[in-house]
């Protein structure tokens, strides 16, 4: 229970592909920088921690660089649909 | 047991709570864990939750403290100093930790992306390297103090290289970043070396500055005066903020390594643990090295509304302290707290705070121990003490030793 994650159904308009998006809560200590970067994503939870809200919210430019600016690497992004990892 | 109860609800700088806080503060969480405190004027937080909670509710809680200075300065101060404290609150109000939102963000903004893991680990390579030359060198001695032999020139070497200073500049900036560490101590004269700090690192930094602007370059300062060219940071703020890159990533990384060695040479199992594996266990070895006895032992906030906290009612402008040392060994959250266990996982210790103030070098402080303890350990058999058991620095806020004297069979 201590991840989130949400896979996209669609592949959405500008042909980013479907994402899987989570959040280790593990380790998400609520610096809310991809709140920032990403917010049609990402919201915080009652904890203050990341989740998941929409994983077509953002383009993955956006995605990418929210996760990488995580500074406990607690976002992982793959595509949802060959499992290709695409952060970290 | 004799500490239960303690001069802890009086004095926070008592020798005993200084040598050894983890009894005082343990006691305080497991009984009272917001607890008013009359004689300092301020409430101390001692739970893992309500710590957290405080952290992640920034909008209640104001990291202005020394812009707001509500209540005096504690302990007290030489009253013939007083009028040096005026250029010490300019200097420390305007640090990027300092700032409540929307300030805060934009200047995070600016200095965020410096710090991210993945630019980090880029320079992983050069701590290595910077900690074998420092091993090697001290190693046929048989004996080294690890506070001058290595906890203290590593950082400066690599701030050096970040900031895009010469190392031969290592000596004068040693010098300033002492004199800084004088915040947050218990010392009566403590403003007179702290205030002169303040005046070098300005003067030292003023030309660096100048000489970056409008030159685009990739170093630390170059980063801070693309930010004053944005409109983001004054040029007060630059030079104050590469004074707080000088001094945050100093006195954090010393206590890491000192503090973290010490718990190895008093639990030569986990010692014997990580050298059976050095690469491997130096993460979680770190993780808990930060967590068994944390760099920075405590932090403050002002309450910006009334509060209510575990049956408590802080009141806006009230001062907290929250006690990271005491949070990193609840109960509630941690099995056998008072166990150091370097494989310990999950380790969600608060040794870097949470939300939106977590530590900027929290990834280079990782990356720092990981390579000593892993340097050491692949080089050393053993240590042991050459002295007695380390005093501690007056300070409510570093758990810093003032020496840690060892030696090691050649």
């Amino acid at each position: 229970m201590n991840d989130t994650s949400f896979a996209s159904r669609d592949s959405s308009p500008d042909e980013s592909p479907p994402l899987h998006i989570e959040v280790d809560h593990l380790r998400c200590v609520g610096n809310a920088m991809c709140l920032e970067l990403a917010p049609g994503v990402f919201a915080h939870n009652h904890w203050r921690q990341s989740e998941v809200v929409d994983p077509e919210g953002d383009n993955l430019e956006d995605i990418l660089e929210a996760a990488g600016n995580c500074p406990t690497s607690a976002i992982s992004v793959s595509d949802a649909a060959t499992g290709k990892v695409l952060f970290p | 047991m004799k500490l239960s109860g303690l001069p802890v609800g009086r004095d926070l700088f008592h020798p005993e709570v200084i040598a050894d806080p983890y009894s005082c503060f343990g006691h305080l969480r497991d009984t009272d864990p917001v607890q008013w405190n009359a004689r300092f004027g301020l409430w101390l937080v001692t739970g893992y939750d309500e710590v957290v909670w405080i952290l992640r509710h920034h909008e209640l809680f104001s990291s202005a403290v020394i812009r707001q200075g509500a209540g005096p300065l504690y302990p007290p101060v030489d009253p013939d100093d007083l009028h040096l404290f005026d250029g010490i609150r300019d200097f420390r109000a305007a640090q990027l930790v300092e700032q409540d939102r929307p300030d805060h963000l934009h200047q995070r903004s600016v200095v965020h992306g410096y710090f991210t893991p993945k630019a980090m680990e880029e320079w992983r390579p050069f701590v290595r390297a910077a900690v074998d030359e420092l091993l090697d060198r001290v190693r046929p001695r048989g004996e080294m103090d690890v506070l001058t032999d290595l906890a203290a020139p590593l950082p400066v070497r690599i701030i050096a290289e970040m900031m895009g200073v010469p190392y031969a500049d290592r000596d004068r900036l040693r010098a300033m970043a002492d004199g800084i560490l004088y915040i947050n101590r218990g010392e009566p004269h403590r403003l007179r070396p702290l205030a002169r700090a303040v005046r070098e690192i300005v003067e030292y930094a003023a030309p660096l500055v100048e000489e970056r602007i409008g030159r685009g370059g990739s170093d630390f300062i170059s980063v801070l005066t693309e930010g004053e060219e944005s409109g983001v940071f004054t040029r007060h703020q630059v030079l104050v903020n590469t004074g707080l890159l000088l001094f945050a990533g100093h006195e954090t990384t010393m206590n890491l390594i000192c503090n973290g060695l010490l718990a190895f040479i008093r639990h030569p199992e986990q010692w014997e643990r990580l050298r059976a594996d050095p690469a491997g266990m130096a993460r979680t070895a770190t993780e808990e090295c930060l967590r068994y006895d944390p760099p920075v032992k405590s932090t403050q906030r002002i309450a910006a509304a009334d509060v209510e906290l575990a049956g408590r009612t802080i009141a806006r402008g009230d001062r907290i302290r929250w006690i990271m040392a005491a949070a990193n060994r609840d109960p509630r959250v941690f099995t056998d707290p008072d166990t150091f266990d370097i494989g310990r996982q999950p380790n969600p210790h608060l040794s870097f705070g949470s939300g939106i103030h977590y530590c900027l070098g929290a990834t280079l402080a990782r990356i720092e121990g990981q390579e000593v303890f892993r340097g050491l350990a692949e080089r050393f058999e053993r240590f042991e003490l050459a002295g007695g058991p380390p005093e501690y620095q007056p300070s409510l806020q570093f758990r810093s030793v003032k020496s840690l004297p060892v030696r090691w069979p050649l």
